[in-house]
């Protein structure tokens, strides 16, 4: 199968996904208590205005044109308009969107940092203390509720030492702790994952056949071990973009951080619906997205591995 | 042989492995360690308000935010009520709703994966596309948007947390029912005019039930961190309920001068969701050494 081709393929295989998701989305709206339209069109609203809103937002209709009407909406980028705001909740979307993206990078930049150099010095040294100490810390790390570390950092760095921001974004200074926080969600997976895969590459037949011909140890980890470690690695850090889009959600409410995360919460608190289902669809479309931009990254990387996942179905 | 002979040697072997797994568990020193810390959690849950020293709601203004002393252990909140007192009856909000979520999370899914699995077809590629849509909401997302449009409370927060929790299940549930659905044993039985459901509860669910356990444990760990980041975020249990994430969440405001009403509550959400991850380490090589790789952390 080409490469075109097995990018034409996953992409299909999304699509059911993509309808699923936002079924789900609209399902969840209709189960809400209350009637969109009189939220609309506010609490001292007649029953004449609040019957226009709902002609206009289509709520006479039934349901399933409503389902309808709603996926056509989605397909041409609307997704609504904001109840607070009262601007359509793409524009809100893409107006925080570079500040989540930001805090992204360099989250998954910090965490790359830490947890590939810790698994490869952990994996060539497997009973060495430094190794131990790793599995300690990751698993400390899958077990700390980031709201409350981001909290701790916020008392040490910016109250007790006064060395940083503790909120905002203002300058280059705000996004270190906020950064930091969302890191350590993914360093823990990341080095064990790392550690794993290298240790995994070192037993294999080439490695041993590079060692007999006496190459340089260095060499052999740069050529032979690394390039084929990164496999693995770049599919856990495909599968974490879940944890890191949640786990910005929750960052940037600690750290006032102005990214869609902290507007997906504040719109829970206004109850402003339309603005939190288009921003958690909206998440969970770059979700998908970033999944199939993974497989054939790697499909790209190794032949092999389209084969397989051409077989194996989702990633 | 005799019958009596017969299962006399069954039981003889089955308690021998099992003596054998308790071992395996026993030998990781962590893990058995992380046995009696979850225990300890479940026993404040259980027992919480007869330990109490306070009650969680009794404020006292004149006793607001101060710091930890021989008469309030863990010091007092932005009402003055006593921050120990709140976190041990608090513990019943925290790690019971997490109990109940993993409880019915796992019943779904367990019971997807084995339509899924047995009955195949069309129930199968339903539930199966069911699955891959609940994949791809990143967890902590679905939950906020389950209990967003449940509304708030202790109910809707175990279903919330269930319904985010249940495909890994089914998934896994389904992976064992086509894994040993072809074997000699099945075909024999079904030969024999066994029923679907006898089958189900004889050979598969005993077969999958060890995997089920180890994730139902991790996930513990996971829940623990789902409910209190729902309850930080204020979309979770109601105030004045002393749930530990909503003890961080409401005491936040005051993190710069009294950070105790911060720390303890997030200790002991760390602590218990570590144990239970520890635990689940344990029991996995006890019980499952093969199936590391079909497992999630979260």
């Amino acid at each position: 199968m080409s490469l075109a081709r097995f990018v034409g393929v996953r992409i299909a295989q999304a699509v059911p996904t993509l309808f699923g998701a936002t079924l789900v989305m609209f399902i969840l709206i209709r189960v809400l208590p209350g009637d969109p339209a009189r939220l609309i069109a506010g609490p001292e609203a007649l029953e004449e205005d609040v019957r226009r809103v709902r002609e206009q937002l289509g709520l006479d209709k039934p349901i399933y044109v409503q389902f309808g009407d709603y996926m056509l909406s989605i397909l041409r980028g609307d997704l609504g308009v904001s109840i607070k705001y009262r601007t359509p909740v793409i524009n809100e979307i893409l107006a925080r969107l570079p500040y989540t993206i930001a805090l992204a990078l360099a989250a998954e930049a910090i965490a790359i940092a830490v947890a590939i150099p810790l698994g490869i010095i952990s994996a060539l040294k497997p009973r060495s203390r430094l190794s131990y100490a790793v599995s300690v810390i990751s698993l400390v790390g899958a077990s700390t509720p980031i709201f409350w570390i981001g909290l701790i950092f916020i008392y040490i760095f910016a109250v007790s030492l006064r060395v940083l921001p503790s909120s905002g974004a203002e300058t280059p200074r705000h996004i270190i702790l906020p950064a930091v926080t969302l890191a350590l969600l993914l360093v823990g997976n990341l080095t064990r994952i790392t550690r794993a895969s290298v240790m995994d590459t070192l037993g294999s037949n080439h490695v041993l056949t590079a060692i007999s011909k006496g190459l340089a140890q260095r060499i052999i980890l740069r050529r032979h071990v690394l390039r084929n470690a990164m496999i693995p690695i770049v599919t856990i850090m495909g599968i974490q973009m879940g944890a890191l889009l949640g786990g910005a959600v929750i960052t940037e409410t600690v750290f006032a951080w102005p990214g869609i995360g902290s507007l997906l919460v504040d719109s829970l608190f206004y109850r402003d619906y339309p603005l939190a289902q288009g921003i958690i669809l909206f998440i969970v479309l770059v979700f998908i997205v970033i999944n199939i931009v993974i497989d054939v990254l790697y499909a790209y990387i190794d032949p092999r591995v389209r084969e397989t996942l051409w077989r194996g179905g989702r990633s | 042989m005799e019958r009596r002979e017969i299962l006399k040697r069954i039981y003889e072997t089955r308690r021998k492995r099992l003596w054998e797994m308790w071992e395996v568990f026993k030998s990781n020193k962590a893990a058995y360690a992380s046995l009696y810390i979850a225990g300890f959690m479940v026993f404040i849950a259980s027992f919480g308000p007869l330990i109490a020293p306070y009650n969680p709601n009794d404020f006292d203004l004149s006793m607001a935010r101060s710091p930890p002393s021989l008469q309030h252990p863990f010091g007092t909140d932005e009402l003055g009520r006593d921050i120990l007192s709140r976190i041990l009856i608090g513990a019943r909000y925290t790690i019971g709703i997490s109990v109940a979520s993993v409880a019915l999370g796992a019943l779904i899914g367990v019971i997807m994966g084995l339509v899924s699995g047995y009955l195949g077809g069309l129930w199968d590629s339903v539930i199966q596309r069911i699955v891959d849509v609940m994949l791809a909401f990143p967890t902590i997302l679905l939950a906020i948007a389950l209990v967003a449009s449940l509304g708030q409370g202790v109910t809707s927060l175990i279903v919330a947390i269930a319904i985010s929790t249940f495909p890994v299940y089914a998934r896994l549930v389904r992976g064992v029912v086509l894994q040993i659905i072809g074997e000699d044993y099945i075909a024999a039985e079904k030969l024999l005019g066994k029923g679907s459901l006898y089958i189900m509860f004889k050979h598969v669910l005993p077969n999958a039930v060890s995997a089920i356990v180890v994730q139902a444990t991790y996930y513990m760990g996971l829940s623990i961190l789902l409910a209190s980041a729902l309850g930080f975020l204020g979309l979770g249990v109601p105030p004045p309920t002393p749930e530990w994430g909503a003890m961080i969440g409401s005491g936040r405001t005051y993190l710069f001068s009294s950070p105790h009403i911060v720390v303890f509550p997030g200790f002991f959400i760390l602590v218990s969701a570590l144990s239970f991850n520890l635990l689940g380490d344990g029991l996995r090589d006890a019980l499952d050494p093969k199936s590391r790789a079909m497992l999630r952390r979260g």
